[in-house]
């Protein structure tokens, strides 16, 4: 029980919050582009520049905030060569996102050794971490849980509010509406008269907002620093998660709870003297183990359900709408 | 043949649009294009032995490249080559030095058993692929992780030489593959490497088998109606292509380093992948686009000493001329309902 007790504590699960905080951000980014229909092999990328331009961003100016700003432009800037090629090009998504993510790895390191003339990572050089938000009261209401809700930096928080702000944007919002439609039916999109490739442009570049600020948190909030390929394949446990949860913001952050969880478990675990190398696979196990588990089941049923409830809305939202022209 | 001109043409183009955007990269970082040109040249191509290294490094990327056509033609993206060639590479060294057995058998020997653990190491993520359609992508990408640490963990708290590195005792000579020339580390990998991408290429141009292989990967719906069992046809094709990544492995481990060692051959898969896609998917054609990459990568080990800028430039290089392929290769195809499939064709 001690052991067990050394294990789980209160530390552990804001330590997982913190984790889960850069995966969110970036699985939360990708179900715009899932939603809408494309399939985003490339959020590794957009999180890696995102995260080196932050830092890069935050040296230069000597602010943590100019320097998310920064991230989020260049995460913006490969989100945006993303939708240029698979949207505009029709190019294959797989093949456009995974030479982005290429891109994103040498073109960090290269830029890394031309502006700072180092290898390997980045620490010092003046960056600024982002600050930590202390809640008032936190400490007098919840005691030694206070950890739990204060005392993270304002990504984390952006990230579970985004949740919420997500679940109301698919099911109340026109653009979240049409988002879905474009997705899941573009036939019907294009007879409704929506233009396709407006809409994924714009989940695309939302994305590509989000993965920065994923981003930005790994080198600015997280720890202050950025190694090379600091992304370490987050990227693609959220899409993994992406997949299994088609997007739907409640269940991207059911997943990413796991992964958060799983990722500060095995850290702490090095701690207790298992083998790092056999630890630091536990993440991607638990990521390939589900993605396994869970994406074969729930598929055809997602997709029907998400229809019925889109009839429901379309047929709300426009009384004229075609939509029994379009049977399934 | 015009038309087969004409899509060669156009790859010509894309990769000098790639170059061009690729030199504007090197401005950026500060260094003159043409001096990074000519240093990639002159390290790349300088005198026998510059070449005989650059022919080294196309060893491993045609190998990964063949194991990526064949997945590429069966409509499989197997992004997990990386990992195959890891654990391959692991299993031939394991062989290499924990047993002795007479030259040449030793060799095909710990061959054998590279191709197996890469087929195995990819089973997992090809039978969910092929029985409950589990994105492979996403799968064999995650795996790629997991191979890495884990042949890093058997290497160093299992085989560890006593005092040395982070690599495991050296494999014995008779498991050696032998040199070609005394000059140089190259090896008859790449030999095997160049009977593997013809032997593959008329195997799908000449076969029964990747006809059938071919049709799965360009209409899968048209194959199935057509009595072909697309399930197995995937699953059997990702476990090809996943011997072959196993393969380049164990070639990278009996030829060049001759031990297994922590990261000792990053991003051999990928480049692999990235010649294949080039290619177009053409076994053949990946013995020139994997020359090519071998070519920028022997390059660019001059490049870091005689110039400032970075080696992995050239993986902006090669991704920029992906992204430029990628893109020229769809132009001609649009028109279509924007509602349309997105297809990557073969």
């Amino acid at each position: 029980m001690e052991i067990l007790d050394k294990l789980i504590n209160v530390a552990l699960i804001a330590a997982t919050l913190r984790t889960t905080a850069p995966i969110l951000l970036v699985a939360l980014g990708g179900s715009f582009t899932t939603k809408a229909g494309i399939f985003n092999i490339g959020l590794e990328g957009q999180m890696l520049a995102g995260a080196f331009f932050a830092v890069i961003g935050s040296i230069w100016t000597g602010s943590a905030f100019v320097g998310v700003a920064c991230g989020v432009a260049a995460a913006l800037a490969f989100a945006l060569a993303f939708a240029v090629l698979v949207v505009t090009f029709r190019a294959n998504e797989v093949v456009v996102g995974l030479a982005l993510n290429i891109l994103a790895g040498g073109m960090t390191i290269s830029l890394m050794k031309a502006i700072l003339g180092t290898r390997g990572s980045i620490v010092g050089h003046g960056i600024v971490g982002l600050p930590k938000v202390q809640i008032p009261g936190a400490q007098a209401l919840l005691g030694s849980w206070a950890p739990l809700i204060s005392g993270f930096t304002p990504i984390v928080y952006v990230a579970f509010i985004a949740v919420p702000l997500l679940v109301l944007f698919y099911n109340r919002t026109r653009l979240g509406l049409y988002i879905r439609v474009v997705g899941e039916k573009p036939e019907a999109a294009e007879a409704l008269g929506i233009s396709i490739t407006r809409v994924r442009y714009i989940a695309s570049l939302l994305c590509g907002l989000l993965a920065g600020l994923a981003g930005a948190h790994l080198s600015l909030g997280y720890i202050t620093m950025f190694t090379e390929n600091m992304s370490s394949g987050r990227g693609f446990m959220a899409v993994a998660i992406l997949i299994f949860s088609n997007g739907d913001p409640l269940k991207v952050l059911a997943g990413c709870l796991l992964f958060g969880f799983a990722d500060a478990f095995s850290l702490r675990l090095q701690t207790f003297g298992f083998p790092s190398y056999l630890v630091l696979t536990v993440p991607y196990v638990v990521a390939l183990t589900a993605l396994f588990a869970l994406s074969y089941r729930a598929r055809p049923r997602i997709i029907k359900e998400t229809l019925a409830s889109m009839q429901k809305l379309l047929s709300v939202d426009r009384n004229s709408a075609p939509v029994d022209k379009n049977p399934q | 043949m015009s038309d087969r001109l004409r899509a060669f043409s156009g790859q010509i183009i894309a990769v000098g649009v790639a170059l061009l955007l690729g030199a504007i990269i090197i401005l950026l970082v500060g260094e003159s294009p043409v001096h990074v040109l000519m240093t990639l040249l002159h390290g790349a191509f300088g005198d026998q032995e510059k070449i005989a290294g650059t022919l080294l490094q196309t060893t491993p990327i045609l190998i990964c490249g063949v194991a990526a056509c064949i997945g590429l033609r069966g409509g499989m993206f197997n992004v997990g080559i990386e990992g195959q060639l890891f654990l391959g590479g692991f299993a031939a060294a394991w062989v290499g030095f924990s047993f002795s057995l007479p030259a040449g058998i030793h060799t095909l020997a710990a061959l054998a058993l590279a191709v197996v653990a890469g087929a195995a190491w990819v089973a997992i993520p090809a039978y969910f692929r092929a029985r409950y359609n589990t994105n492979e992508v996403v799968s064999t990408i995650l795996s790629n992780y997991i191979a890495v640490l884990l042949t890093s963990y058997f290497t160093i708290f299992l085989f560890k030489r006593p005092g040395g590195w982070s690599e495991t005792p050296p494999i014995l000579a008779t498991a050696y593959l032998p040199e070609i020339f005394s000059f140089s580390r190259l090896n008859w990998g790449l030999v095997i490497g160049l009977l593997l991408a013809v032997g593959v290429a008329l195997v799908f141009r000449y076969t029964s088998w990747g006809y059938d292989v071919t049709m799965v990967g360009s209409a899968p719906k048209f194959a199935e109606y057509g009595g072909v069992n697309v399930k197995r046809q995937g699953f059997v094709v990702l476990l090809l292509s996943g011997a072959v990544g196993g393969l380049a492995g164990g070639v990278e481990t009996l030829g060049v380093h001759h031990r297994f060692m922590e990261g000792f051959a990053p991003g051999f898969g990928f480049d692999g992948l990235i010649a294949a896609l080039l290619a177009n998917g053409s076994p053949v054609a990946t013995i020139l686009t994997a020359l090519f990459f071998g070519a920028l990568r022997s390059g660019s080990l001059l490049l870091e000493v005689d110039t400032s800028a970075s080696r992995e430039i050239i993986t902006v290089i090669q991704a920029l001329i992906i992204l430029s392929v990628s893109a020229q290769v769809l132009i001609k195809r649009r028109g279509d309902s924007q509602a349309g499939e997105r297809r990557w064709k073969f």
